[in-house]
């Protein structure tokens, strides 16, 4: 079956970050929607200049910690008090500081769960294929590139759009189409 | 001789010489990429060859443990823990260092860690497997291990989360899966840096695999940043709690040397201080086969020497507690222990060794000659290790051996079982090592050259200011 192709995406390389996120912040002046920044490490300022809202990722953690907080304490006083009561010298059957040392840990291994899967989630990761791996030179962006992605609708004319990104600095430009992520 | 301008003492807090100023992007790839692209040595596969007739060792040594059943150990009555609970602890506050380097200088904002994580956060992670074998096997039948675990069993019961034992079930397994998430979560840039600098198509295939897609996005390192801190958020009183709650084994008997409230504290610099040194240990020969003296610098050792230092202070001041403790409450059987049994008795070579390594060695650290001394530092290193599992057999061995009542008395020794097993962990962590340094860029890249450019940044600002 033949893909269909149903967006593309103009990407510019800049010779280095400071230039990268001025350029990416007058794009969005611009009023250009959607556009990534791609590079080896997290740029200063890279968030703000794309526009995205606060991470979600620490909201996630929490959630995670308080699941296993009340799992940790509710497996402990129904299998140790209720399910399985053991009298060991007529010790309280609930005893609540003996349970901190568990709770401590689920909370932490759940928390942390969270991170690592919000993370993914959020980033829609694992995607091992994504068009913008078509362009060869785009390979850089791993190692020492510096890219922005500008997506535009098929059929239109890219020509402005290069334009603008040269004026702004963009040592190369290519222009990648694929399906939609 | 005046002092010039150019020797002037720099600032402390200036993180100038962590990466040599003359690298740029491109350069650091190079220079950090290429030991996993260049075909391994002569050496590296000596090396290997070495580890692995350790690890052929430790697979003779468990298949015969689990063959005939732990009687083939020297545990005995009354030293029923012995070998592997020292081995378990040594490992586990091995594993330590990799995580607070990680972690908690990551939190403080400590720059020069960036060098040394990856490496680090690989020995936790080896350690802990090492460690984890050893209360594995002591259970006598590994393969009910799970009933640790509270599962819905047909036999109707569940674990007795009153006890120590269980507890450290949950920290350990805790501990190496959020250090393994930790780590991994730290590697993703890295192996799409691999993935895009690898030559044959194979390469690309795996390392694709395991960069997950991951492309540098903006959206992508957004979530990234905050989900890292978190991660090491997390990690700094997990490490903590961990050999906290390994202390609680030995602390909350009332055994005569182990009965002590200073153990939580004092095991977690202990921890600390063996981790840091197996640093060392393993960094010196790394950093020069592996041509990684522009990112791992003088200073780098310098500091981890520092701490060194700190935590064998802390150290000897535990020791100090223990005798002070043991003299002040004028109890007859923790004198015994600690004044007779420990410093005349059976395993008085042992304990003396303790005291020479861990309370004299890291003294010499207070000269900045010693700190920066490469041989010096790593026999020092060395040393520490030897301490460290020195004092986790006093503390076991010798408070089991001599209890209170001299009827029950018993004398422990290690049978060639033992000692197989513990070189035999020796050869796994090696191995483990080794393949990661052939296999994973053994220094965070992409963290490295964020640093770079903050340095950069900082250089151009303070030579605008002058």
């Amino acid at each position: 079956m033949e893909a269909t192709v149903l967006d593309s995406w103009v990407l510019a390389e800049f010779e280095t970050p400071d230039v990268l996120v001025d350029a990416t912040r007058q794009m969005r002046e611009k009023g250009f929607q959607g556009m990534d920044t791609y590079s080896p490490y997290p740029l200063h300022g890279g968030s703000e200049a794309l526009g995205l809202p606060p991470s979600k990722v620490p909201f996630i953690a929490l959630c995670g910690g308080l699941t296993g907080l009340t799992t940790a304490l509710a497996m402990q006083t129904w299998m140790n008090t209720y399910d399985y009561p053991l009298n060991i010298g007529g010790r309280p059957l609930l005893s609540l500081p003996a349970w901190v040392p568990i709770t401590f840990e689920l909370s932490v291994l759940f928390a942390a769960f969270g991170i690592f899967f919000g993370l993914l989630g959020l980033s829609r990761l694992p995607q091992p294929y994504h068009p913008v791996f078509e362009s060869e030179a785009f390979r850089t962006a791993s190692t020492h590139g510096y890219w922005l992605s500008v997506p535009h609708a098929t059929g239109q004319d890219a020509s402005a759009v290069i334009d603008q990104l040269k004026a702004l600095g963009a040592t190369q430009v290519t222009v990648v189409t694929g399906e939609k992520e | 001789m005046g002092q010039t301008a150019a020797t002037a003492p720099l600032d402390p807090l200036e993180p100038r010489d962590l990466v040599a100023p003359h690298h740029d992007d491109k350069s650091l790839n190079e220079t950090l990429l290429d030991h996993v692209w260049r075909k391994p040595g002569k050496g590296w596969f000596m090396l290997f060859g070495l580890t692995l007739s350790a690890l052929g060792l430790l697979v003779i040594g468990v298949t015969y443990t689990l063959a005939r059943g732990i009687g083939v150990w020297g545990n005995n009555q009354p030293v029923g823990w012995a070998f592997d609970i020292i081995n378990f602890v040594w490992w586990v506050g091995i594993g330590h260092a990799g995580t607070l380097i990680s972690a908690i200088l990551l939190l403080f904002q400590q720059k020069w860690r960036t060098s040394i994580n990856r490496f680090a956060e690989a020995m936790t992670l080896f350690a802990v497997m090492c460690a984890g074998l050893f209360p594995l096997l002591h259970t006598g039948r590994p393969w009910f291990a799970f009933w640790l675990f509270p599962y819905p069993s047909t036999l109707g019961a569940w674990p007795q989360f009153r006890s120590p034992l269980v507890w450290d079930v949950f920290a350990i397994s805790t501990y190496l899966t959020v250090s393994a998430l930790f780590w991994f979560v730290g590697l993703i840039p890295d192996l799409a840096a691999l993935r895009d600098s690898s030559k044959t198509k194979l390469q690309r295939t795996i390392y694709g695999l395991f960069a997950l897609g991951w492309r540098g996005s903006g959206r992508h390192w957004h979530n990234y940043k905050i989900a890292y801190l978190l991660l090491a958020g997390l990690s700094t009183p997990l490490v903590v709690s961990v050999h906290t709650i390994v202390s609680f084994d030995f602390a909350v008997s009332l055994l005569p040397g182990w009965h002590a409230t200073i153990f939580p504290p004092y095991f977690v610099a202990g921890a600390v201080f063996s981790g840091f040194a197996m640093v060392i240990t393993l960094i010196v020969p790394a950093r020069k086969y592996l041509g990684l003296r522009d990112v791992i610098t003088d200073r780098h050792l310098e500091n981890m020497n520092k701490v060194i230092l700190a935590t064998g202070l802390i150290v000897s001041y535990g020791y100090m507690m223990e005798h002070f403790v043991a003299w002040y409450s004028q109890n007859q059987y923790e004198l015994w222990t600690f004044y007779v049994n420990r410093a005349t008795g059976p395993y008085a070579g042992v304990y003396w060794l303790m005291i020479a390594c861990n309370v004299i060695t890291p003294n010499i650290f207070w000269f900045k000659k010693c700190r920066t001394s490469i041989p010096i530092m790593w026999v020092a290193s060395i040393a520490v290790n030897i301490g460290m599992w020195c004092e986790r057999f006093i503390i076991i061995v010798t408070s089991l051996s001599q209890d209170f009542l001299p009827s029950s008395w018993g004398i422990y020794s290690p049978t060639w079982v033992d000692w197989c097993i513990y070189i035999g962990t020796l050869g796994l962590f090696g191995t483990l090592f080794l393949l990661f340094l052939k296999f994973v860029p053994a220094v965070a890249i992409s963290e490295v050259k964020e640093l770079q450019l903050e340095l950069k940044h900082a250089r151009h600002n303070s030579h605008g200011a002058h």
